[in-house]
């Protein structure tokens, strides 16, 4: 275990050096963000004229969701699956086979490293910029739950991503599909919008897909209160609900590993 | 001879995707159903009873959908340059579009050819004809107020890829320029007046991002007259901005040599 982690530290640590030379390229957040979410503060505040509350939200809850929805997706951001699909099609796949850590791990230890450079380049300066310039209420109501709950998010979205990366075992050139799934992923697991803005039938489906807990759940997790679908859970019960999400895609991702991995050919391998 | 140039690239274009047919077919997929995800929005919005003060849905659907039709023609013509030249100044191989016979600039757009934008063409189409059986039909001095302002669109989109491209050649191998575009122009896919008069006058008379969707699809509502076709000026000074910027920036391009 203690090996385990040391591997994994070094990994990071690599990665989080490698992409500080980088770090123009994430720093790119600071404009990105504020600027998407200023587009945000203006629609909103347009269509919530006449409005105290629309499908259980109000105006700053709202915003609140936004900022902390973009918040998530800097520390979550993953490209697990561009990168192993790469990997594939360039053949480099190889020289991860034969090393004595299964690859998904490697991609792990990678995000981790990635996104803890994310943590002081793209999350705390954005953080500020939407507290102390839009003046969005950004303080989780439950601080332990929320945490976890992004914690669980994290693992999701780098699993879910890594699926996706698998299907170039099977496929010759998988980016289109890659492409319109992240996209799909993404509407559903309410980047875009609350998912309680769509019909009431495709919640009750949103509900059973892994996607909300990407994004969706974690964000009304932070934000104190969970609903779905007419669904009312407590924090303890919506995070619980997101680590069984999280176990079985896990579970799915070993399964879909152990099957790619059984299909690989290279040369000596 | 630049006609025969553009039919040998555009055939070479699609004999390439040809070759990766299902992923040709998934990408132009792909984009319509990117393109759609904003008027999703719209729709969720309009359907939960909220709305754009002053805008009935259809309306507010349209300005969604020129939006994507005069990316539809741009992308496909112009922004692949701006990929282009993400690729060519990293990898290092800019060089080959310098030695060619050609002006630099139409190499980089020309190469940048991508068939699978024509998506955006079609999503663009659909929302725009879905838009239209909305509301009562736009007059003749409408449509020509339209496709003058559209033109303007276009032109500006052009812009926007000359700048972002020549950024490139500094800020070397950023994919993150797309981020930056996204970002600075959704503010053009929605009413223009639901913004404070400040940034109004911003995205109109200094980043005239208006011009891309608002602007026209205000004129084919019969809502600007024909004043409006001033938004005609900015959009040429802009492009003609991007050709000198480009071109600047093409001079500080130091390839391998230093």
């Amino acid at each position: 275990m203690r090996r385990l982690t040391a591997v994994i530290s070094a990994i990071g640590f690599a990665t989080y050096k490698e992409w500080a030379a980088f770090r123009s390229h994430m720093a790119a957040s600071l404009l990105v963000g504020p600027v998407m979410f200023l587009v945000q503060v203006f629609i909103w505040k347009a269509i919530y004229e006449g409005h105290d509350t629309l499908n259980g939200l109000t105006y700053q809850q709202m915003l609140t969701y936004y900022g902390v929805a973009s918040l998530i997706h800097y520390i979550s951001f993953d490209f697990a699956d561009w990168n192993l699909q790469m990997l594939v099609r360039s053949g480099k796949f190889v020289t991860f086979a034969l090393r004595p850590l299964p690859h998904w791990l490697f991609a792990l230890a990678q995000k981790i490293g990635h996104r803890s450079l994310a943590l002081w380049v793209e999350v705390l300066p954005v953080l500020l910029l939407f507290i102390f310039v839009f003046g969005v209420n950004l303080q989780p109501a439950a601080p332990g739950w929320a945490l976890l709950s992004i914690l669980f998010s994290f693992l999701m979205n780098f699993m879910v991503n890594y699926c996706v990366g698998l299907t170039a075992f099977w496929l010759i050139r998988a980016e289109g599909i890659r492409r319109v799934f992240l996209l799909l992923k993404d509407i559903c697991a309410g980047v875009f919008i609350p998912l309680s803005f769509f019909p009431e039938v495709l919640q009750k489906i949103l509900f059973f897909l892994p996607f909300q807990f990407i994004t969706y759940l974690p964000t009304r997790v932070y934000g104190g209160e969970y609903e779905l679908a007419g669904i009312h859970l407590s924090l303890a019960q919506a995070v619980g609900l997101q680590a069984v999400a999280v176990a079985v895609t896990a579970l799915a991702m070993a399964l879909l590993y152990n099957a790619a991995m059984r299909r690989f050919t290279g040369v000596g391998v | 001879m630049r006609e025969s140039l553009l039919a040998a690239v555009l055939r070479t274009k699609f004999a390439e995707q040809m070759a990766y047919r299902s992923h040709f077919i998934i990408s132009v997929i792909m984009l319509i159903i990117g393109d759609l995800v904003v008027p999703l929005i719209t729709l969720l919005v309009y359907k939960s009873g909220a709305s754009f003060p002053g805008w009935t849905m259809h309306e507010a659907l349209l300005i969604q959908a020129v939006f994507a039709l005069s990316k539809g023609v741009a992308f496909p013509f112009f922004f692949g340059m701006v990929g282009t030249t993400l690729g060519h100044v990293r990898e290092g191989t800019f060089d080959l579009l310098l030695l060619r016979p050609r002006p630099v600039m139409l190499m980089a757009m020309i190469t940048g050819f991508d068939p699978d934008d024509f998506g955006r063409l079609f999503s663009g189409a659909v929302l725009f004809v879905y838009a239209l059986s909305g509301m009562s039909m736009p007059g003749g001095g409408a449509w020509l107020q339209f496709g003058l302002l559209f033109l303007a669109s276009v032109t500006m989109l052009c812009a926007v890829s000359l700048f972002l491209s020549g950024m490139l050649f500094r800020w070397v191998g950023s994919s993150r320029v797309f981020d930056i575009f996204d970002a600075f122009t959704s503010f053009g896919m929605y009413p223009g007046t639901i913004f404070s008069k400040s940034l109004q006058n911003i995205l109109t008379y200094v980043l005239p991002i208006g011009l891309i969707a608002f602007v026209p699809a205000e004129a084919l509502l019969g809502r600007s007259g024909w004043a409006g076709l001033w938004a005609v000026l900015p959009a040429a000074g802009f492009l003609l901005l991007g050709m000198v910027y480009w071109n600047r920036m093409l001079r500080g391009y130091t390839s391998a040599g230093g």
